[in-house]
């Protein structure tokens, strides 16, 4: 970089302040088309976005605002958004610049440092720069001086200047909630809704959207009139306003399936967006309507107009594709039929960065089903072989994991586990072993055949966990193997130094053996050395009490103790690793946001995030509502202030306070009524569609159940998507009854 | 919604420029920055870094989204319930500004033009997060381009302080600006001229595949894009129609074209934007109900690799199955971690002619990124090129990529054959040029 020698690099040393200050004095006596103020503010601010402390400038720079220069004055600005807010007790001087003083006399004022009053400046560039500015600065003092002139600019003639000002209502807002309130500027923000240029429109809602997120910020809300006038400035917005708009579609509650329905139908063009933002944008927008419909084709329709623009987004840069990815995920666990046929689309390139392919390959298993389960596991086979150690695991893990999921493909799963433990490659060999353990409970009986190559490898096990999953197939399987006995006395041979999750799973694992060959002097003195180390010597209470457990449990009474501890295990499956229903439903109103990244409602781990939920309305499909989540705000402003659109109040649909339309009950019958509807049209369709989903469908445990969860949905997200080791099988709840017909996730 | 604002880092991470984090701790950037440098510096190979780098240090936890561009990184700092599309969308958008107005965007241009760069920051990012102006048309009448500038230096003088003339700022392009604002149509200023008229179409397909250890195809997928680039005076309005638009599937479009049209009769009716656009995205599938659903890739690659202790051989066969030329195909792969060298020698078979020489190819070993790189400049339709050799490891089991990374380019050819009927203009009435132009490329990964 020292060979190029740019004109303004040199700006980029540190600057000194008293030359500057020097140098801005001199321009003061002549400088001719005020180059040289130019030149030294120039090098100010390159200080300044170098981070340099330019504040003792203050009182100088601010002398030049009256420059009839736009570059000069940006400059100016650029200094005044840096510093303002420091120095309340000099921001006074600058003010008047800012405003006219008195509107009959504007153009000229004697004193030299006030001569253009920038916010009636005839250029609309000026006047918006100089509101914007003042909007940046939230000192009291300056704040009280913006208003009268943020109202004039909120109806300027000029769109630029309208535009702008809808924007710095915002910062006011912020600045002073009550205050902005009751000087009417939510109200004034509100009548920008019906403007003429689009592009007001959208900084409006932006701005409107903003005021609404803060958890002290009035309720933005939207009836049917003004969000289908939002739609309709659509297509004239760019791209930036076209997501606010389509965003805000969010604070629309639909009380008919109709309204919903309809407004779908609009959203849908704006698939055809090319930036990935709106694309994504426009998919929340559809999901989240979804919840108020009852048209079956349609829902199905939407569903397979979303999978081509989200494949389409994987053609994009990594970046773009890591969050398209996580995203992903969310929906195809709400709406299997999304990208159901697309898992192609997920196959990872060796030249993918790592993030990507983690990504993929989760998405990949969760499509997995017996159509494409062959082509799944050639690809699976195919990552295990590759260098990545990280992704080799996942990939070798998955092969488990798709063996449970899918049991057509499960003979050739275990081929194919067996083939890589012949690689002998150590962290291969122990992920293989750790879903083998899985993949036994969940087909008891019929692998069993495999133990000895499992147990060829023993020595290979170095990890807490391969060498737990080991103890434990040789705990449960002790009466078939037959060295078993010396294998696991080998094993406590450094009992007190593994970690404790290997000492609980040997710990089992010798009572076992004991249960099986209680003859046998040899298991006799290993399972007393064994409970004699973890009563006596071990200091984690956890092992200490099973310990104690399995030791009186064998001295009162051996035969109860067998029933106990090789009681029948309950049978596993992969489905409950899917998320809540109520919790995905929440979670997808956050769709593109950083919580679908992590998985992770905004409120709960980032801080003034007001939170989103599935309002109820007649509409809201029951299924929705029987897990509804709903969120408290905890500090509603004490004079809630509620914003109706413009125009005609709609006298069906007033509901614009939560309140009113929480207290709105939902006619039951009707729901009922139209829902057996829906099984009608589907049975006379024969559509086998659902039915097939039902294999990967929602875990249809008792309704119950799925209530008292949804009280806490963020209880399971933490673990949900931690990583493989959390993402293991679970015993299926609820009785293992999964009836088809409020399987499918339709609605 | 938000974006905090945008940190611009040289190549040793430092900050070159940064957005005003006015209502922010002064220690906010900073923390991003080193979050972002924590994770380059852990990464094993650069690149692989989680792009969304979750921050949380201080109380208000917030993530980083970063692209690198010429060896800068560019990030974006985003809290609250933002959205990190938006980060990247925007962050890819100021980047293109950044080309538009300095034609590179390395760290001389931008440290030479700082003030054009921050004055651009301010206008395309608000302070609470919100993406402003953006569109090209409109940012050139707010800030000038570095050429425009030293132009009017010359040529302006301040005028009468403090008379509103409205005609003061006008060489400054400031009365353009409110002309672009309150323009109807965003991505366009009213009033443009030009003596010559022209509209050009490139036409740019990208096929993507994966070919598997047996040959078969396993995915690939064609993406074309129709580039654009527009010298059009007036408001034109124009319609292309292409002869078969049913092979553009899953579309996406600049926001200039009514999409109710497209859905309505396959035509793309728009006002275009002035200079650089892409009008269009798509998709093309091979017509339904065909043997093969996927789209015939126009190569072919015969590998025989051998591994053998400390090293391995290889005999690679290339043959085009294209009728056209193609054009700067280049074959990848990397050796792994271990390998020290390679030594290969090039043939070239089938169609006859063909002899042994630097117009068939070369190849070369990066030691550094251990990849063994195969290029041959110009393929004729149906040959075959062939490249034997070996290479050297310094552990006993090799461990190279069991997939070879190919591109290629085919210049007046589209995989799609999708062709132009015609494009009407309406609104105006003077001539215009039209162009249209094929182009096709690939990138295939091929595992054996």
């Amino acid at each position: 970089m020292s060979t190029q020698q740019g004109q303004d690099a040199k700006f980029f040393q540190r600057g000194k302040i008293e030359e500057f200050r020097a140098e801005l004095q001199a321009a003061e006596a002549k400088d001719k088309k005020y180059q040289k103020r130019k030149t030294v503010l120039k090098k100010i601010v390159a200080n300044i976005t170098m981070g340099n402390d330019m504040s003792p400038l203050f009182h100088d720079v601010i002398q030049c605002i009256g420059t009839p220069l736009l570059e000069v004055k940006k400059m100016v600005y650029l200094f005044l958004i840096s510093y303002g807010r420091s120095k309340p007790d000099q921001i006074h001087l600058v003010i008047p610049s800012f405003l006219q003083v008195s509107s009959s006399n504007f153009s000229r004022m004697s004193d030299h440092s006030n001569v253009l009053k920038d916010c009636n400046d005839p250029n609309p560039l000026i006047r918006a720069l100089a509101i914007r500015t003042m909007s940046y600065i939230p000192i009291p003092v300056v704040t009280e001086s913006l208003s009268d002139q943020l109202r004039h600019c909120l109806k300027d003639r000029d769109p630029y200047v309208r535009k702008t000002a809808a924007i710095c209502v915002a910062k006011v807002y912020t600045a002073d909630p009550r205050k902005a309130e009751r000087k009417g500027f939510v109200e004034l923000l509100r009548d920008m809704l019906i403007d003429d240029n689009a592009t007001v429109v959208a900084n409006a809602v932006a701005a409107l959207s903003e005021i609404g997120d803060r958890q002290d910020g009035v309720i933005f809300k939207l009836n049917l009139t003004i969000a289908n006038r939002l739609l309709a400035a659509l297509g004239e917005s760019s791209e930036w306003g076209q997501i606010y708009i389509l965003d805000s579609l969010l604070r629309y509650v639909p009380e008919h399936h109709s309204d919903a329905e309809m407004m779908a139908e609009r959203v849908i063009v704006q698939l055809q967006h090319a930036n990935s933002a709106v694309v994504l944008t426009s998919i929340k927008a559809l999901l989240y309507l979804m919840n108020y419909m009852e048209n079956r084709r349609l829902i199905d329709y939407i569903c397979r107009k979303m999978g081509p623009p989200l494949v389409t987004l994987l053609s994009s840069g990594p970046e773009v594709q890591y969050v398209a990815l996580r995203n992903i995920l969310l929906i195809i666990q709400r709406r299997p039929t999304v990208l159901k046929n697309d898992v192609k689309a997920f196959f990872c390139k060796y030249n993918d960065p790592i993030y990507v392919k983690l990504a993929k390959l989760e998405i990949m298993y969760r499509l997995a089903r017996e159509e494409n389960a062959r082509e799944v596991l050639a690809e699976l086979e195919e990552y295990a072989s590759e260098v990545d150690v990280d992704f080799v695991r996942k990939a070798v893990r998955s092969i488990g994991r798709l063996a449970i999921k899918v049991e057509p493909a499960a003979d050739k799963c275990i081929e194919s586990l067996l083939k890589l433990i012949e690689t002998k490659v150590t962290y291969v060999v122990q992920e293989a072993v750790i879903v083998t353990k899985d993949i036994f409970r969940r087909y008891p009986g019929k692998y069993e055949g495999i133990i000895p190559t499992l147990c060829e490898n023993l020595d290979a096990l170095d990890e807490p966990e391969a060498k737990a999953a080991m103890v434990w197939i040789l705990g449960q399987f002790a009466d078939r193997i037959e060295n078993v006995d010396e294998l696991l006395d080998d094993l406590v041979y450094n009992f007190l130094d593994e970690p404790a999750e290997v000492q609980l799973a040997l710990l089992t694992a010798v009572v076992k053996l004991f249960i099986y060959k209680a003859q046998s002097e040899v298991t006799k003195a290993l399972v007393h050395k064994v409970l004699k180390w973890a009563t006596e010597d071990i200091d984690n209470p956890d092992l200490r009490d099973r310990g104690f457990m399995y030791w009186r449990m064998l001295a009162m009474n051996p035969s109860v103790a067998a029933e106990i501890v090789l009681a029948e295990k309950p049978a596993i499956t992969t489905d409950s690793d899917r998320m809540d229903r109520g919790a995905l439903d929440q979670l997808l109103l956050h769709t593109g946001t950083l919580g679908s990244i992590y998985h992770k409602n905004p409120e709960t781990f980032i801080r003034n995030a007001a939170g989103r939920e599935l309002v109820d309305s007649p509409a809201l499909n029951a299924n929705s509502r029987a897990v509804l989540v709903s969120l408290t705000r905890p500090q509603l402003p004490s004079t809630a202030i509620s914003v109706q659109g413009p125009g005609p109040i709609e006298p069906t649909r007033p509901s614009l306070q939560p309140d009113e339309a929480a207290n709105k009950t939902p006619q039951p019958i009707l729901v009922e009524s139209t829902r057996s509807d829906e099984r009608d049209l589907l049975d006379v369709e024969g559509d086998d569609g659902a039915g097939g989903d039902s294999g990967d469908g929602y875990p249809d445990g008792d309704d119950d159940v799925a209530v008292v969860k949804a009280a806490d949905p963020y209880a399971e997200l933490g673990g949900a998507f931690g990583g493989y080791t959390t993402d293991a099988p679970q015993p299926v709840k609820g009785g293992g009854s999964r009836s088809g017909d409020l399987d499918d996730l339709l609605f | 919604m938000a974006i905090d604002g945008l940190i611009i880092l040289d190549p040793a991470g430092r900050p070159i420029i940064q957005s005003s984090y006015s209502c922010y701790p002064t220690a906010y950037p900073m923390l991003h920055i080193e979050a972002l440098n924590n994770a380059l510096e852990k990464a094993p190979r650069g690149g692989s870094v989680d792009p969304v780098i979750y921050v949380a240090e201080l109380s208000c936890s917030s993530a980083c989204c970063h692209v690198e561009v010429g060896g800068m990184r560019f990030l974006a700092t985003i809290s609250e319930d933002a959205d990190p599309l938006i980060a990247f969308a925007f962050l890819d958008t100021f980047i293109e500004i950044l080309h538009d107005y300095f034609g590179t965007v390395n760290l001389a241009t931008l440290k030479d033009n700082f003030d054009i760069v921050y004055q651009l920051l301010e206008e395309t990012l608000d302070s609470s997060g919100h993406p402003l102006t953006t569109s090209q048309n409109a940012l050139s009448d707010i800030v000038l381009p570095p050429t425009l500038i030293s132009k009017l230096l010359a040529s302006v003088s301040p005028s009468a302080t403090g008379v509103p003339s409205g005609r003061q700022g006008g060489s400054f392009g400031l009365t353009g600006a409110s002309g672009a604002f309150a323009s109807p149509i965003p991505w366009r200023k009213a009033g443009v001229r030009h003596n010559h008229n022209e509209i050009l179409f490139d036409v740019v397909e990208d096929m993507r595949a994966i070919v598997g250890k047996n040959g078969m195809t396993l995915v690939s997928n064609v993406f074309g894009k129709i580039e654009s680039n527009a010298k059009l005076s007036g408001t034109p309005d124009l319609t292309l129609t292409f002869t078969n638009p049913s092979v553009m599937t899953d579309c996406a479009f600049h926001p200039c074209v009514r999409l109710q049209r497209w859905t309505r009769d396959n035509s793309l009716s728009f006002v275009p934007p002035e200079g650089r656009f892409i009008l269009a995205d798509y998709q093309y599938k091979p017509p339904q109900g065909a043997v093969i659903s996927n789209v015939p890739i126009p190569l072919s690659l015969k590998a025989n690799v051998d591994m053998g202790e400390f090293g391995g051989t290889f005999t690679l066969t290339l043959t085009s199955r294209s009728m056209k030329v193609m054009e700067n195909v280049e074959l990848e792969l990397y050796l792994g971690e271990d390998a020290t060298s390679a030594q290969c020698t090039l043939s070239s078979a089938g169609s006859g002619v063909g002899s042994v020489g630097s117009a068939d190819g070369s190849w070369s070993f990066d030691s550094r990124k251990k990849m063994l790189r195969w290029e041959i400049l110009n393929m004729r339709s149906s040959g075959s090129w062939i490249l034997r050799g070996s290479w050297t490891s310094k552990i006993k089991a090799p461990r190279p990529a069991h997939a070879f990374q190919i591109r290629f380019e085919i210049p007046s050819f589209s995989f799609s054959s999708l062709k132009v009927d015609q494009l009407r203009l309406s609104g105006e009435t003077y001539k215009m040029y039209k162009g249209v132009r094929m182009r096709s490329k690939g990138s295939l990964e091929w595992r054996w």
